[in-house]
Protein backbone atom coordinates (compact mmCIF):
# COMPACT_ATOMS: atom_id res chain seq x y z
CA UNK A 1 0.00 0.00 0.00
CA UNK A 2 2.64 2.30 1.17
CA UNK A 3 4.39 1.64 -2.08
CA UNK A 4 1.94 2.29 -4.59
CA UNK A 5 1.16 5.51 -2.96
CA UNK A 6 5.16 6.57 -3.06
CA UNK A 7 4.56 5.23 -6.89
CA UNK A 8 1.67 7.71 -7.55
CA UNK A 9 3.62 10.40 -5.57
CA UNK A 10 6.22 10.16 -7.60
CA UNK A 11 4.41 9.96 -11.08
CA UNK A 12 2.10 13.28 -10.19
CA UNK A 13 5.58 15.36 -8.94
CA UNK A 14 7.29 14.22 -12.33
CA UNK A 15 4.19 15.19 -14.29
CA UNK A 16 4.37 18.09 -12.17
CA UNK A 17 7.82 19.41 -13.05
CA UNK A 18 8.22 18.50 -16.62
CA UNK A 19 4.62 20.38 -17.25
CA UNK A 20 6.21 23.40 -15.73
CA UNK A 21 7.43 26.14 -18.75
CA UNK A 22 10.71 25.63 -19.99
CA UNK A 23 12.89 28.39 -21.06
CA UNK A 24 15.97 29.09 -23.06
CA UNK A 25 18.08 32.08 -23.88
CA UNK A 26 20.26 30.04 -26.78
CA UNK A 27 17.37 29.56 -29.58
CA UNK A 28 18.43 30.08 -33.01
CA UNK A 29 16.25 31.89 -35.72
CA UNK A 30 17.71 31.34 -39.35
CA UNK A 31 16.94 33.95 -42.01
CA UNK A 32 17.47 33.06 -45.63
CA UNK A 33 16.61 35.76 -48.34
CA UNK A 34 19.03 34.48 -50.76
CA UNK A 35 17.66 34.06 -54.26
CA UNK A 36 19.60 32.45 -57.42
CA UNK A 37 21.53 35.99 -58.26
CA UNK A 38 22.22 36.34 -54.49
CA UNK A 39 23.33 34.24 -52.01
CA UNK A 40 24.27 36.91 -49.34
CA UNK A 41 21.16 38.17 -47.67
CA UNK A 42 21.20 35.17 -44.94
CA UNK A 43 21.51 35.36 -41.17
CA UNK A 44 21.70 33.33 -37.94
CA UNK A 45 20.49 34.56 -34.45
CA UNK A 46 21.76 32.24 -31.69
CA UNK A 47 21.03 34.23 -28.69
CA UNK A 48 17.13 34.50 -28.92
CA UNK A 49 15.11 34.24 -25.74
CA UNK A 50 12.02 31.44 -26.18
CA UNK A 51 9.58 29.54 -23.47
CA UNK A 52 7.42 26.91 -24.20
CA UNK A 53 4.41 25.73 -21.67
CA UNK A 54 3.33 22.06 -22.16
CA UNK A 55 0.30 22.71 -20.09
CA UNK A 56 -0.89 25.38 -22.26
CA UNK A 57 0.86 24.68 -25.53
CA UNK A 58 1.93 28.25 -25.65
CA UNK A 59 5.48 29.14 -27.00
CA UNK A 60 6.81 32.84 -27.36
CA UNK A 61 10.22 33.95 -28.94
CA UNK A 62 12.02 37.76 -28.33
CA UNK A 63 15.09 37.84 -30.40
CA UNK A 64 17.23 41.02 -30.52
CA UNK A 65 17.62 42.07 -34.45
CA UNK A 66 21.24 43.48 -34.41
CA UNK A 67 22.28 39.62 -33.00
CA UNK A 68 21.34 38.55 -36.43
CA UNK A 69 24.78 37.72 -38.02
CA UNK A 70 25.40 37.70 -41.83
CA UNK A 71 29.19 36.81 -43.38
CA UNK A 72 28.94 40.04 -45.19
CA UNK A 73 29.02 43.39 -43.18
CA UNK A 74 27.16 45.40 -45.77
CA UNK A 75 24.45 42.81 -45.69
CA UNK A 76 24.19 43.51 -42.17
CA UNK A 77 24.70 46.63 -42.33
CA UNK A 78 21.64 46.88 -44.82
CA UNK A 79 19.51 44.71 -42.89
CA UNK A 80 19.67 46.97 -39.91
CA UNK A 81 19.70 50.26 -42.28
CA UNK A 82 17.08 52.76 -42.36
CA UNK A 83 15.62 51.58 -45.83
CA UNK A 84 14.97 47.99 -44.60
CA UNK A 85 14.09 46.86 -41.01
CA UNK A 86 15.31 50.17 -38.75
CA UNK A 87 16.52 48.07 -36.43
CA UNK A 88 17.38 51.15 -34.67
CA UNK A 89 14.02 51.95 -33.89
CA UNK A 90 12.58 48.33 -33.74
CA UNK A 91 15.01 46.55 -31.40
CA UNK A 92 13.32 43.26 -31.78
CA UNK A 93 11.03 40.72 -33.31
CA UNK A 94 8.86 38.90 -31.60
CA UNK A 95 6.64 35.90 -31.44
CA UNK A 96 3.73 34.37 -29.19
CA UNK A 97 1.14 31.73 -29.84
CA UNK A 98 0.54 27.89 -29.10
CA UNK A 99 0.48 24.37 -30.41
CA UNK A 100 -3.48 24.28 -31.98
CA UNK A 101 -2.95 20.23 -31.84
CA UNK A 102 -1.84 19.90 -28.30
CA UNK A 103 -3.38 16.75 -27.76
CA UNK A 104 -1.42 15.40 -30.12
CA UNK A 105 1.97 15.94 -28.63
CA UNK A 106 2.91 13.55 -25.17
CA UNK A 107 5.47 15.85 -23.55
CA UNK A 108 6.03 12.52 -21.24
CA UNK A 109 6.90 10.56 -23.70
CA UNK A 110 10.51 9.94 -25.95
CA UNK A 111 9.38 11.02 -29.64
CA UNK A 112 9.16 13.54 -32.41
CA UNK A 113 5.77 14.75 -32.62
CA UNK A 114 4.04 16.84 -35.44
CA UNK A 115 2.68 19.76 -34.25
CA UNK A 116 0.93 22.90 -35.70
CA UNK A 117 1.88 26.25 -34.50
CA UNK A 118 -0.58 29.63 -34.64
CA UNK A 119 0.12 33.08 -33.53
CA UNK A 120 1.33 36.68 -34.12
CA UNK A 121 4.75 37.57 -35.08
CA UNK A 122 5.88 41.12 -34.84
CA UNK A 123 8.53 42.42 -37.18
CA UNK A 124 9.33 45.92 -37.96
CA UNK A 125 7.11 46.81 -35.59
CA UNK A 126 4.28 45.50 -37.41
CA UNK A 127 2.24 42.27 -36.05
CA UNK A 128 0.89 40.13 -38.77
CA UNK A 129 -0.80 36.25 -37.77
CA UNK A 130 0.94 33.08 -39.06
CA UNK A 131 -0.07 29.65 -38.56
CA UNK A 132 3.30 26.67 -39.69
CA UNK A 133 3.96 23.54 -39.20
CA UNK A 134 6.71 22.14 -36.91
CA UNK A 135 7.92 19.33 -34.57
CA UNK A 136 8.20 18.96 -30.91
CA UNK A 137 10.87 16.60 -30.00
CA UNK A 138 10.66 14.71 -26.50
CA UNK A 139 14.21 13.33 -25.41
CA UNK A 140 14.10 12.69 -21.70
CA UNK A 141 13.56 15.29 -20.03
CA UNK A 142 14.52 17.81 -23.31
CA UNK A 143 11.99 19.32 -25.38
CA UNK A 144 13.14 20.61 -28.91
CA UNK A 145 10.81 22.60 -31.04
CA UNK A 146 11.46 23.46 -34.89
CA UNK A 147 9.62 25.09 -37.29
CA UNK A 148 10.16 26.77 -41.04
CA UNK A 149 8.22 29.00 -42.44
CA UNK A 150 8.17 32.04 -44.61
CA UNK A 151 7.33 35.73 -44.55
CA UNK A 152 6.08 38.50 -46.95
CA UNK A 153 8.49 40.85 -46.44
CA UNK A 154 5.79 43.52 -47.93
CA UNK A 155 3.53 42.50 -44.91
CA UNK A 156 6.22 43.55 -42.92
CA UNK A 157 6.50 47.02 -44.41
CA UNK A 158 9.49 46.05 -45.76
CA UNK A 159 10.19 47.72 -49.41
CA UNK A 160 13.50 47.84 -51.22
CA UNK A 161 15.16 48.35 -54.47
CA UNK A 162 17.22 44.94 -53.42
CA UNK A 163 14.25 42.86 -52.90
CA UNK A 164 12.83 44.69 -56.62
CA UNK A 165 16.00 43.49 -58.45
CA UNK A 166 15.67 40.46 -57.22
CA UNK A 167 18.88 40.29 -54.70
CA UNK A 168 16.71 39.36 -51.89
CA UNK A 169 13.88 37.15 -51.63
CA UNK A 170 10.47 38.74 -51.34
CA UNK A 171 9.05 35.85 -49.35
CA UNK A 172 12.26 34.37 -47.02
CA UNK A 173 12.35 31.27 -45.32
CA UNK A 174 12.51 31.02 -41.37
CA UNK A 175 13.73 28.41 -39.86
CA UNK A 176 13.56 28.24 -35.70
CA UNK A 177 14.86 26.18 -33.20
CA UNK A 178 14.85 25.70 -29.36
CA UNK A 179 15.99 23.51 -27.07
CA UNK A 180 14.43 23.70 -23.69
CA UNK A 181 16.62 21.66 -21.20
CA UNK B 1 40.45 58.87 -80.65
CA UNK B 2 36.65 59.50 -82.35
CA UNK B 3 34.08 60.23 -80.15
CA UNK B 4 32.80 57.00 -80.11
CA UNK B 5 35.57 55.40 -78.89
CA UNK B 6 36.48 57.60 -76.27
CA UNK B 7 32.98 56.81 -75.37
CA UNK B 8 33.15 52.86 -75.53
CA UNK B 9 36.40 53.85 -73.63
CA UNK B 10 34.72 55.41 -70.37
CA UNK B 11 32.06 53.13 -70.78
CA UNK B 12 33.97 49.96 -70.22
CA UNK B 13 36.04 52.03 -67.39
CA UNK B 14 33.15 52.59 -65.41
CA UNK B 15 31.91 49.37 -65.41
CA UNK B 16 35.31 47.83 -64.76
CA UNK B 17 35.47 50.05 -61.59
CA UNK B 18 31.76 49.23 -60.54
CA UNK B 19 32.08 45.37 -60.90
CA UNK B 20 35.50 45.23 -58.98
CA UNK B 21 33.67 47.56 -56.01
CA UNK B 22 30.52 45.50 -55.65
CA UNK B 23 32.91 42.54 -55.53
CA UNK B 24 34.57 44.38 -52.90
CA UNK B 25 31.80 44.87 -50.96
CA UNK B 26 30.01 41.61 -51.60
CA UNK B 27 33.43 39.52 -50.57
CA UNK B 28 34.65 41.89 -47.67
CA UNK B 29 34.30 39.70 -43.94
CA UNK B 30 33.91 40.89 -40.39
CA UNK B 31 37.46 41.67 -39.01
CA UNK B 32 38.74 39.07 -36.87
CA UNK B 33 37.64 40.51 -33.31
CA UNK B 34 40.68 39.00 -31.72
CA UNK B 35 42.53 42.28 -33.50
CA UNK B 36 39.89 44.82 -32.66
CA UNK B 37 40.34 47.18 -29.82
CA UNK B 38 37.37 47.54 -27.45
CA UNK B 39 36.02 50.85 -26.71
CA UNK B 40 34.51 50.09 -23.50
CA UNK B 41 36.14 47.58 -20.85
CA UNK B 42 33.38 46.59 -17.99
CA UNK B 43 32.76 44.64 -15.45
CA UNK B 44 29.08 42.38 -16.41
CA UNK B 45 27.27 43.46 -12.98
CA UNK B 46 28.02 46.73 -14.41
CA UNK B 47 27.24 46.65 -17.47
CA UNK B 48 23.98 45.14 -16.53
CA UNK B 49 23.52 47.59 -14.37
CA UNK B 50 23.79 49.84 -16.72
CA UNK B 51 21.29 48.56 -18.81
CA UNK B 52 18.79 48.23 -16.05
CA UNK B 53 19.07 51.70 -15.91
CA UNK B 54 18.00 52.85 -18.80
CA UNK B 55 18.55 50.67 -21.53
CA UNK B 56 18.03 53.38 -24.22
CA UNK B 57 20.87 55.31 -23.10
CA UNK B 58 22.96 52.03 -22.30
CA UNK B 59 21.95 51.11 -26.01
CA UNK B 60 23.56 54.44 -27.53
CA UNK B 61 26.79 54.06 -25.05
CA UNK B 62 27.13 50.65 -25.90
CA UNK B 63 25.43 48.68 -28.70
CA UNK B 64 27.31 48.85 -32.31
CA UNK B 65 31.09 48.68 -30.21
CA UNK B 66 33.97 46.41 -29.57
CA UNK B 67 33.33 45.91 -25.49
CA UNK B 68 35.17 44.00 -23.51
CA UNK B 69 33.73 42.67 -20.57
CA UNK B 70 34.63 40.74 -17.22
CA UNK B 71 32.64 38.51 -14.47
CA UNK B 72 32.01 35.17 -13.29
CA UNK B 73 30.58 32.68 -15.86
CA UNK B 74 27.03 31.53 -14.63
CA UNK B 75 25.95 29.55 -17.19
CA UNK B 76 27.68 27.82 -20.61
CA UNK B 77 25.07 26.83 -23.11
CA UNK B 78 26.44 24.61 -25.83
CA UNK B 79 25.49 23.26 -29.14
CA UNK B 80 26.65 20.95 -31.70
CA UNK B 81 27.93 24.50 -33.81
CA UNK B 82 27.99 26.93 -31.10
CA UNK B 83 28.68 27.86 -27.77
CA UNK B 84 26.57 30.78 -25.98
CA UNK B 85 28.34 31.53 -22.40
CA UNK B 86 26.66 34.02 -19.84
CA UNK B 87 27.42 36.51 -17.17
CA UNK B 88 24.64 37.39 -14.99
CA UNK B 89 23.05 39.13 -11.81
CA UNK B 90 21.56 35.74 -10.08
CA UNK B 91 19.50 38.36 -8.23
CA UNK B 92 17.57 39.90 -10.65
CA UNK B 93 18.13 37.13 -13.43
CA UNK B 94 19.13 39.81 -16.05
CA UNK B 95 22.07 38.90 -17.93
CA UNK B 96 24.95 39.17 -20.67
CA UNK B 97 25.52 36.50 -23.24
CA UNK B 98 28.17 35.74 -25.49
CA UNK B 99 28.16 34.02 -28.80
CA UNK B 100 31.66 32.91 -30.09
CA UNK B 101 32.67 33.65 -33.18
CA UNK B 102 33.51 30.44 -35.70
CA UNK B 103 37.33 30.31 -35.02
CA UNK B 104 37.10 30.88 -31.63
CA UNK B 105 34.22 27.84 -30.80
CA UNK B 106 36.81 25.45 -29.66
CA UNK B 107 38.35 28.06 -26.79
CA UNK B 108 34.68 28.93 -25.49
CA UNK B 109 34.20 24.88 -25.15
CA UNK B 110 37.20 25.28 -22.60
CA UNK B 111 35.04 27.63 -20.68
CA UNK B 112 33.09 26.00 -17.46
CA UNK B 113 30.62 27.71 -15.38
CA UNK B 114 32.31 29.39 -12.40
CA UNK B 115 35.17 30.55 -14.34
CA UNK B 116 35.97 34.34 -14.01
CA UNK B 117 36.70 35.49 -17.86
CA UNK B 118 36.93 38.41 -19.80
CA UNK B 119 35.44 38.74 -23.24
CA UNK B 120 35.77 40.77 -26.19
CA UNK B 121 33.15 40.97 -28.65
CA UNK B 122 30.20 43.33 -31.05
CA UNK B 123 27.35 44.57 -28.16
CA UNK B 124 24.14 44.52 -29.63
CA UNK B 125 22.67 46.01 -27.73
CA UNK B 126 20.22 45.10 -24.59
CA UNK B 127 16.73 44.95 -24.21
CA UNK B 128 13.98 43.96 -21.60
CA UNK B 129 12.86 40.42 -22.24
CA UNK B 130 8.83 39.95 -21.74
CA UNK B 131 9.26 35.91 -21.27
CA UNK B 132 12.41 36.72 -18.81
CA UNK B 133 11.17 39.51 -17.08
CA UNK B 134 14.96 40.55 -16.66
CA UNK B 135 16.74 42.56 -19.13
CA UNK B 136 19.52 40.39 -21.42
CA UNK B 137 22.05 41.87 -23.51
CA UNK B 138 23.64 40.33 -26.28
CA UNK B 139 26.75 39.88 -27.79
CA UNK B 140 28.00 38.40 -30.67
CA UNK B 141 31.75 37.77 -32.83
CA UNK B 142 33.27 36.66 -29.09
CA UNK B 143 36.64 35.78 -28.08
CA UNK B 144 38.49 35.36 -24.66
CA UNK B 145 40.56 38.05 -23.82
CA UNK B 146 43.38 36.93 -22.98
Amino acid sequence: MKKSVLIAAFICVSTFLFAQKKMTTSATINFDATTSSDGLAKAENKTVVAAIDPRSGSIAFEAIMKSFSFSNPMMQDYFNGDNWLETDKFQTSTFKGKITNLAAVNFSKDGTYSSEVAGELTIHGIAKPVTTTGAVIITGKSITVTASFTIKLEDYGIKSKAIDVGKVAKEPKITVEADFK
Amino acid sequence: MSRLKYIIFISVFISAVATVGIWYLASRKFIDTANEQSIYSIRALDLIKEFKKSDSIANIKFAGKIISVNGTVTSVEAADSTVNIKLADTASGSYAIFNFQQKNIREAKTINQGDNVTVKGYCNGGVYSEILEAEFISFTRCVLNK
